[in-house]
C-alpha cells in the first residue's frame, strides 16, 4: 500500500457553483418573492389615523359581556364535537391517501393524482366546504363535520405523505432485504419513525379545526359560528369578545396538551441520539 | 444480476460468485471477482476502509446491483426462487444496525421473522412462539433487562447486539454481517463471533463477515477474502490454516 500523500496546507476553496445548494436557492427565491410582494404594503393611500382606528375598534370589545356564558359554553361544546369528529374522519381517510401520495411508498404514476386531489381539497376554503356540507345534509353540525373533514383531508394528507417521505426509509429498505413485504416494511420500518410526526400533525389539525369550526357556523354548519354571526350582525362586540375568550381558552388548552405530548416524544428520541440514557 | 437457483442434488456449494464487478462513479471497487463458497463456511471479508466491503455484502444481499457478473445461491429447498423470495433466507447485520429507534428491543428483534409470514399475520403482533424465541436470544446476548426499552435509550453496543439478535432469530441460510462487533468489548466480540461460528459449524449456515482485527480473522474464519485498495482486480482468497 502506498503511503498517503501529505495533507495540503489549507482546505481547498469551493468554486461558486459548488456553493449552490437547495438552501441558497430557496433563500434567493424567497428574497425575490419578498421584493415582488412589496406592493402589498401600499395600503389604500388615504390619510387615515391608524392608531385611533385601532383604539376605537378594540374599545368596542371591552369589557366583555359574560352574561352569555351559558349559551357560549353550549355552542363551544358543539364546536368541539364537530372538530373532534372531523379530525377523526380526516385522519382515517388521509392515511391511504397519504400513502398513495408518498414517493417512497406508492408508484410514481399514483403519486401525482393523489397529490392533485389533496391540493384540490386544500384549495377550497373551509367555509365553502361547509356550504357544500349544508347543501348535502342541511344546516346542522353534521354539515360542519362533513365540511371540515374534506378540508382537513387536504392538509393531513399532505402532512402525512411529507412525513412518510421525510423519515429515514433506510430501516424499511433494510427490512425488505431480510424478507419483509411492502406492508410489513411500512408497518415495522417506516411507521414507527413517522408516528411522532403524525401525532403532532393530528393535534395541530384538531386545534385548527376547533378554530375553523367556530367560523363555519356562519353558513349554518353548527357550533359557535352561528352565535358569532348573530353578534356581528348587531355589533355586539362585547359579546363577541366573550366568545373569542372561550375559544382562546380551549385552543390554549389544546396547544398545551400538544406541546406536552410532543415534548415527551422528542425528549425520549433526542436523549437516545446522543447515545445517553 | 442476482440469480437464486435451485439445485436438484443438494450440493455443498452454497454461493457461487462469477465475474462480479462494481463501479462507483469512474472507478471500480472490485472486478472479476470469482468465488465459490461451500455450505457452512465462515468467510471473513477484510480490507481497509472504503475498499468496497460493504458494497460487496450489499451485492450479496440484493441491495446493490453489481455492474457486472452474477451471484448464484443454491437453496436446500427445491424449485426456483426469485431473488426477492430468497431475501427471507439472508440474515443481514447492517453496519449502522438499521433498528427502529422508537420501538422496543423486542419488537426490533422480532422483525427478523417478518419474512416468514404474510403481512396480515403480523399486523397485530407476532405468534407467542416467536416472542419466546426472541426473548431467549435477547437474554442469551445479555439484553434481557432492556427487552421492553426503546432502542434509542440503549447504548451503541447494545444496539449492535440487538441487530445481531434480529439476524439470529431469522435463522437464515446465509449470514451477511457488516462489522458486527465494531462496538463490542473483547468478551462480547468473542461471544458474537462464537455464535456465528457455531451457526456455520452446527447448522451449515454460511457466514460472510466484515472484520478488521486480523487476530479475530485467524480465530474464527475458514476463508479470507481480502480487497486491495490500489487494484480492483487484486482481491485475494485464502484458506485459514488450523
Amino acid at each position: 500500500m502506498n503511503p498517503p500523500p501529505p495533507p495540503p496546507v489549507e482546505p481547498p476553496a469551493l468554486k461558486w457553483h459548488e456553493r449552490i445548494n437547495v438552501f441558497t436557492v430557496t433563500l434567493l427565491a424567497f428574497l425575490l418573492a419578498v421584493l415582488a410582494s412589496l406592493p402589498a404594503l401600499r395600503g389604500s393611500g388615504r390619510q387615515l389615523d391608524y392608531w385611533a382606528n385601532i383604539r376605537r375598534f378594540l374599545g368596542y370589545f371591552f369589557p366583555p359581556d359574560f352574561s352569555v356564558w351559558q349559551e357560549t359554553l353550549r355552542a363551544l361544546g358543539e364546536t368541539f364535537q364537530i372538530a373532534v369528529m372531523a379530525t377523526l374522519f380526516a385522519t382515517l381517510l388521509s392515511f391511504p391517501l397519504a400513502a398513495l401520495g408518498a414517493r417512497t411508498i406508492a408508484p410514481r404514476w399514483l403519486v401525482l393524482p393523489a397529490r392533485l386531489l389533496m391540493n384540490g381539497a386544500r384549495t377550497i376554503p373551509s367555509l365553502v366546504w361547509a356550504l357544500i356540507g349544508v347543501a348535502i345534509v342541511g344546516a346542522n353540525p353534521l354539515a360542519g363535520v362533513i365540511g371540515l373533514t374534506f378540508y382537513s383531508l387536504g392538509y393531513l394528507g399532505k402532512f402525512f405523505s411529507d412525513a412518510f417521505e421525510s423519515v429515514d426509509a433506510e430501516v424499511a429498505r433494510g427490512l425488505r432485504a431480510i424478507g419483509a413485504d411492502r406492508v410489513q416494511a411500512f408497518q415495522h420500518g417506516l411507521w414507527p419513525h413517522a408516528k411522532p410526526l403524525v401525532i403532532s400533525h393530528v393535534l395541530w389539525m384538531l386545534e385548527y379545526n376547533l378554530r375553523a369550526a367556530s367560523i363555519i357556523g356562519y353558513v349554518g354548519a353548527g357550533g359557535l359560528g352561528m352565535q358569532l354571526a348573530s353578534y356581528y350582525e348587531y355589533y355586539a362586540w362585547e359579546k363577541v369578545a366573550t366568545v373569542l375568550l372561550f375559544i382562546l381558552a380551549l385552543v390554549t388548552l389544546l396547544d398545551l396538551l400538544g406541546e406536552w405530548v410532543r415534548g415527551r416524544i422528542t425528549k425520549k428520541l433526542g436523549g437516545g441520539r446522543l447515545g445517553g440514557r | 444480476m442476482m440469480v437464486a437457483a435451485a439445485d436438484k442434488t443438494v450440493s455443498t456449494c452454497h454461493v457461487a460468485i462469477r465475474g462480479l464487478g462494481l463501479r462507483r462513479g469512474d472507478h471500480w471497487l472490485f472486478r472479476g471477482l470469482n468465488l465459490v463458497v461451500p455450505r457452512g463456511k465462515f468467510v471473513a471479508v477484510v480490507g481497509p476502509s472504503g475498499v468496497g466491503k460493504s458494497s460487496f455484502l450489499g451485492c450479496l444481499a440484493g441491495l446493490v446491483t453489481p455492474t457486472e457478473g452474477d451471484i448464484e445461491y443454491c437453496c436446500l429447498q427445491l424449485g426456483r426462487h426469485t431473488p426477492a423470495n430468497f431475501q427471507g433466507h439472508t440474515g443481514v447485520v447492517f453496519q449502522h444496525n438499521l433498528l427502529v429507534p422508537n420501538s422496543t428491543v423486542l419488537d426490533n428483534v422480532l422483525c427478523g421473522r417478518l419474512g416468514r409470514y404474510p403481512w396480515w399475520r403480523t399486523l397485530f403482533g407476532f405468534p407467542r412462539a416467536d416472542r419466546v424465541a426472541a426473548y431467549r436470544i435477547i437474554a442469551d446476548l445479555g439484553l434481557a433487562p432492556l427487552t421492553h426499552r426503546w432502542v434509542c435509550e440503549t447504548s451503541g453496543g447494545e444496539q449492535q447486539r440487538a441487530a445481531f439478535a434480529r439476524a439470529l432469530l431469522q435463522e437464515p441460510e446465509l449470514y451477511l454481517a457488516d462489522e458486527p462487533v465494531s462496538n463490542l468489548d473483547v468478551y462480547l466480540t468473542g461471544r458474537v463471533l462464537g455464535i456465528l461460528r457455531q451457526e456455520s459449524l452446527a447448522h451449515g449456515r454460511t457466514v460472510f463477515c466484515v472484520l478488521h482485527n486480523p487476530e479475530l480473522v485467524e480465530r474464527f474464519a475458514d476463508l479470507v477474502l481480502s480487497f486491495d485498495p490500489g487494484d480492483p482486480a487484486g482481491w485475494k482468497v485464502r484458506e485459514v490454516q488450523r
